[in-house]
């Protein structure tokens, strides 16, 4: 028995050696490692950043974020004009191609922004439901009629979900064979794709900014294992890897082959807190919580110092980020006094944590920890990662620890999913605050970015205040790369600029 | 075999016991220091196993730390000190169930044969049929993680092997002269069985009892390894083995010490179960 898993075991490594061994490829080639595989290139049917981390590199959009992550530039929309009333958007489309040769026209667009509203498959119909009717009025022109002005509207065309497919190429070929190989309007088209193993993609020499790209192609090749990746870095078999682990930074940056990207991103890690669950429905309780937990250990020990602290939903550095909001500071004290003046003794929490995620387990031991210190048992329930999600959404848990990462550069997504009352309960916190609910529904609709900013601030001041969850930390997407590799960059929402990165 | 009737002096003779039985010696020997070891952890851990110092972070083994600290600046030393006493207590009560079930079954099924004989040997081949590890892992996200459903699962499909063993040998020994002689003196069967046959067959179980605690050990440690055993901030080998994997390239001790107190315990399980065998006559 034992000799048996031990083979298992020992052919898993060979294995995983293998897949990094052979790795040397033509100069041109740039291979880059992350943690796993991409799942579909059907851009409508994917919310993972890993899939769409990829799309943006084999497909274009109308409205593309620039390389801060705050401006909104364009893409396949060469320029746009909104009518007054805020509601008729008409783009005057690009001459561009698709890799098959054939003209992007408007009614590609068309086609695929009624996709994603429309199609069974999609994961992000709601976001476009505001969509009334999006028609190409000539090959050139494409006229989008929206059911109500929505401030949010252009970023949302900037999401990878909403890339521009071929109709022709996609009716063709039929959705499944297009999820497989599709058709590219970006700067690099698919050319095989090994299932669980490495996605390979070649220039795309009909992207109609050719001439920006110089690399031949990427293989974004999947070694599961941290240790595995970063170890393949440093011997010269990957070019470049991602999800470099907080815990290995300092060592990278001393490799005199190797350069260690530390990229602004809109990640925030934060604990949910049920406030369904018997205690923790009160303020007070709540607030023990946030002055009971010690963020900055919490950076300290788990990002190794490389996150910042963080006070709001809004990720720093994002739009309409309110710099200023309360950050309670780590008083366990205070906490105490609060639990007492909420009438709140022996309490004990039942912790969700995802097994085999190394950052929520090191959160998880460190928070019961602190916890302890203000008379607070915190019990542990390490689940798998499928199950906890199931049990955040059914109410099964009282606290647990999620992050989030931006998918448009407006905050109104994130707005509506963590604080809007919309479907999912507030991302399964369960809490209520109508005006904070009025005002999510009013800033969505608000087109003055000056009222629109302070509709922000005051949602943000609000949630802070009724602890809606306890924002931990913010931490940059942290890569590493050879150091003949140049213009290796994410921005803030995740996009590589592969179209820019050069091989020498 | 000739016996010798020769006597030696004293120390000849234990020097001689020492020769043959060196593999019960060291085993035993390092047994004993493992339980004294986890009897003893809360005079001789230099530190509480559980408590987190900021400012003593992932440390290299030192004079003050021994076995270095881990990421949350907690001793490996005391922990590993600790952790034996969850992995001794895992071995132990994953055995032990086992062992008595198993044991029982087997009795039962080898004396009286026939249907209750068919049903139980069938029930063993549809749990054999099962890799073991994926058997435990589905009870064990059945019932929730924890030691209390690791202990469960070991005894719900580890029983199997002693009922095999322990059936088999029954089975011979039921129509031994002796066997027959106490059937015919009218003793009940239940002395019989308990008094007659088991005390004869079970020699077997005996030493494969120290090699199943090797199995029950590395099982407990890949469980909680998995996160479904023993529940952080607990200190136990295989979670710590598990906490220090992603610095495994930066920060060595934060797995090996534990690793190799998981080896040396399963190595002394072993010693002992060989040394054992032999006394016992018994060969594997």
């Amino acid at each position: 028995m034992l000799k048996k898993w031990m083979k298992i075991g020992l052919v898993s490594v060979m294995t995983s050696l293998s897949a990094g061994i052979g790795i040397a490829e033509a100069a041109g080639v740039l291979t880059i490692g992350r943690r796993e595989d991409s799942s579909t290139f059907d851009p409508i049917k994917t919310a993972q950043n890993i899939d769409f981390w990829v799309f943006s590199n084999v497909y274009d959009v109308l409205v593309r974020v620039d390389k801060t992550g705050t401006r909104l530039e364009p893409g396949l929309a060469e320029s746009w004009a909104v009518s007054d009333d805020g509601l008729t958007y008409t783009f005057k489309m690009r001459d561009a191609k698709f890799s098959d040769g054939s003209p992007i026209t408007a009614e590609d667009a068309a086609f695929s922004l009624i996709r994603i509203r429309d199609n069974e498959g999609s994961l992000w119909s709601d976001s476009y439901k505001v969509i009334d009717t999006a028609e190409a009025a000539d090959p050139k022109t494409l006229v989008i009629r929206l059911a109500s002005p929505s401030a949010p509207f252009l970023s949302t065309l900037a999401m990878p979900g909403a890339s521009i497919i071929s109709k022709a190429g996609i009716e063709s070929l039929g959705e499944e064979t297009y999820a497989e190989s599709p058709i590219a309007s970006g700067a690099f088209v698919v050319k095989e794709w090994r299932r669980g193993d490495r996605v390979i993609l070649e220039k795309n020499p009909n992207f109609w900014e050719a001439d920006r790209v110089s690399l031949d192609g990427v293989e974004w090749i999947s070694v599961p294992d941290d240790n595995t990746r970063m170890l393949n870095v440093q011997a010269g078999q990957l070019d470049a890897a991602i999800f470099v682990p907080f815990s290995r930074v300092e060592e990278l940056k001393k490799d005199p082959n190797l350069t260690v990207h530390l990229d602004t991103s809109t990640r925030e890690d934060h604990l949910l807190i049920n406030h369904s669950h018997g205690d923790l429905g009160k303020k007070e309780a709540r607030e023990a919580l946030d002055y009971a937990i010690d963020k900055k250990a919490v950076v300290d020990t788990v990002t190794f110092g490389l996150g910042d602290v963080a006070n709001s939903f809004v990720p720093k550095g994002a739009l309409y980020y309110y710099a200023d909001n309360l950050q309670r500071p780590y008083d366990p004290e205070k906490a105490k006094e609060l639990l007492t003046v909420a009438g709140v003794s022996n309490l004990t929490l039942d912790y969700l944590v995802n097994a085999g995620n190394e950052v929520d387990e090191q959160i998880a031991v460190l928070l019961q920890q602190q916890l302890r210190k203000v008379g607070i048992t915190v019990n542990l329930q390490k689940m798998d990662p499928s199950q906890t999600w199931d049990m955040l959404v059914a109410g099964d848990y009282d606290l647990s620890v999620m992050y989030w990462t931006n998918d448009i550069l407006d905050p109104d997504q994130k707005t509506t999913f963590v604080v809007g009352h919309d479907a999912n309960m507030n991302y399964m916190t369960r809490y209520e605050n109508d005006r904070v609910k009025d005002l999510v529904a009013a800033a969505r609709l608000e087109m003055d970015p000056a009222k629109r900013e302070q509709m922000y601030i005051d949602i943000q001041k609000m949630a802070k205040d009724d602890v809606h969850w306890i924002d931990l930390y913010y931490s940059p997407y942290i890569n590493v790369s050879r150091k003949n590799i140049e213009n290796f960059y994410q921005n803030p929402l995740g996009r590589f600029f592969l179209e820019d990165t050069v091989k020498n | 075999m000739s016996v010798s009737a020769t006597r030696f002096s004293v120390s000849t003779s234990l020097n001689r016991w020492f020769g043959q039985h060196l593999s019960l010696a060291i085993g035993a020997g390092m047994l004993a220091f493992f339980i004294i070891m986890a009897i003893a952890a809360p005079l001789i851990a230099p530190y509480d196993p559980v408590v987190q110092m900021a400012d003593a972070r992932l440390q290299p083994p030192s004079l003050s730390h021994p076995f270095g600290t881990d990421n949350f600046g907690r001793d490996i030393l005391s922990r590993v000190i600790w952790g034996t006493r969850i992995d001794l207590q895992i071995a132990f009560i994953g055995v032990v169930f086992p062992f008595i079930i198993g044991t029982m079954l087997g009795t039962i099924a080898g004396f009286f044969g026939g249907l209750v004989d068919t049903v139980f040997m069938r029930i063993v081949d549809i749990i054999l049929a099962f890799p073991f590890l994926v058997l435990m892992l589905s009870i064990i996200a059945i019932l929730g993680p924890g030691l209390t459903s690791f202990y469960i699962a070991m005894a719900l499909v580890g029983w199997v092997s002693y009922a095999r063993l322990v059936r088999a040998q029954i089975l011979v020994l039921k129509n031994s002269d002796y066997a027959v002689a106490a059937v015919s003196l009218g003793f009940s069967r239940m002395r019989i069985m308990f008094r007659h046959l088991l005390p004869n067959a079970i020699a077997g179980s005996l030493v494969f009892v120290m090699s199943d605690a090797v199995l029950v050990l590395l099982n407990g440690a890949a469980i909680s390894y998995l996160g479904l055993g023993v529940q952080p901030p607990a200190a136990e080998w295989g979670i710590m083995v598990a906490e220090g994997q992603p610095f495994v390239t930066t920060a060595w001790w934060i797995t090996f010490f534990p690793g190799l107190s998981i080896v040396f315990l399963a190595f002394a399980f072993s010693l002992l179960g060989d040394a054992l065998g032999d006394l016992l006559g018994v060969h594997e």
